[in-house]
């Protein structure tokens, strides 16, 4: 147990060294700790490691908000997204457009866990609840 | 009583003074007769009865016999015929008047059972009548408090039967607005996702991320 927390908090520090000056894990940050890694061979190196990528997974979700929409959007609505939950959340956010034929036609939002429907299937299923 | 007793002195006296007569009773008797049919002097009364006894033939040893001999006769009779007789009747008078007296006794006690027994059953008649009167008001009100229960059943049945409609037709209703609500959603996605082309589709989609980022 004591043994998991110490893999635990080393994880945590390792993805905090991942990030860049502007809060946003790059990629080159992210290999050169992976080749530290390798070099080290620390004890439980692939616990570290599985922890390392569940972190790093929940971290780029919380850094990315996922546009779903049913056509193809321009990349000043990516920008604009991007801009205005990077100030909601206050931290960089960066948008990634995702294909969704089932929203008919609008965008869906999911920054981490939070979900924002602009889609016309949402706005279809929020009245036919209104009517129950 | 005393005149049973003087028969029976009498009865046994009189062949005692024919037996001290003897014959010559009957000349004395005409003796005498004659005599009394004479009147005597003033002062010869004792003479008279000198002369009586001399024609009677009565003797003072025959008389003090005689009267010896009744006595006797009187006492004996007195002790085993008289005595026992007397008390076979006081003892039977006592019985009479003892069994009259229980008679009273008797249908006083009577009169008085009577009139208990009357009292009895005056006050059991009136115990009765106020039982029956208190069953009576027992019963009425039993019979209010069922009606009025029965009232409150029959208003609870049928209140509960209206709100148990009142819910089926809820849940009806809601049930058939889900099935529009379903329809309108699915049919209005269906004829939206084939009537939008796909410029209107990226156009709208725009416009959506742009409202969203507007937010």
């Amino acid at each position: 147990m004591q043994r998991h927390k110490k893999v635990i908090q080393l994880a945590k520090k390792m993805v905090v060294l991942s990030k860049d000056s502007a809060g946003v894990i790059t990629e080159e940050r992210v290999k050169e700790i992976l080749a530290g890694l390798r070099q080290v061979q620390p004890r439980h190196h692939l616990l570290l490691m599985r922890k390392y990528l569940n972190y790093l997974r929940r971290e780029l979700s919380l850094q990315t908000a996922v546009v779903a929409s049913p056509a193809t959007l321009s990349s000043a609505s990516l920008d604009a997204i991007a801009q205005h939950f990077s100030k909601v959340y206050d931290r960089p956010i960066q948008a990634v457009a995702a294909e969704d034929a089932s929203l008919i036609a609008g965008v869906r939002v999911r920054v981490g866990d939070d979900s924002y429907d602009a889609s016309v299937s949402g706005r279809l299923q929020r009245l036919a609840e209104r009517v129950k | 009583m005393k005149a049973l007793y003087l028969f029976f002195l009498l009865a046994f006296i009189s062949p005692l003074a024919l037996t001290a007569a003897g014959d010559s009773h009957v000349e004395a008797h005409q003796s005498v007769e004659a005599l009394v049919g004479e009147e005597p002097a003033e002062d010869s009364i004792l003479d008279t009865f000198r002369a009586i006894f001399k024609k009677f033939d009565v003797t003072w040893p025959t008389l003090i016999a005689q009267m010896v001999n009744f006595i006797l006769v009187a006492f004996i009779l007195y002790q085993f015929a008289v005595k026992p007789v007397m008390a076979t009747l006081d003892e039977r008078q006592q019985k009479i008047a003892e069994g009259l007296q229980y008679a009273e006794e008797m249908k006083d006690q009577l009169a008085a059972t009577e009139r208990e027994r009357a009292a009895k059953i005056q006050e059991a008649a009136l115990e009765a009548q106020r039982i029956l009167g208190e069953t009576r008001d027992q019963a009425k009100e039993m019979i209010e408090a069922k009606t009025q229960e029965a009232a409150a059943q029959a208003e609870a049945i049928i209140r509960k039967a209206s709100e148990a409609t009142e819910l089926e037709r809820q849940k009806m209703l809601s049930e058939v607005r889900q099935e529009v609500a379903r329809l309108v959603v699915e049919t209005s996605a269906k004829v939206l996702t084939r009537e939008l082309s796909a410029d209107e589709k990226s156009s709208y989609s725009d416009a959506a991320a742009k409202e969203l980022a507007s937010s």
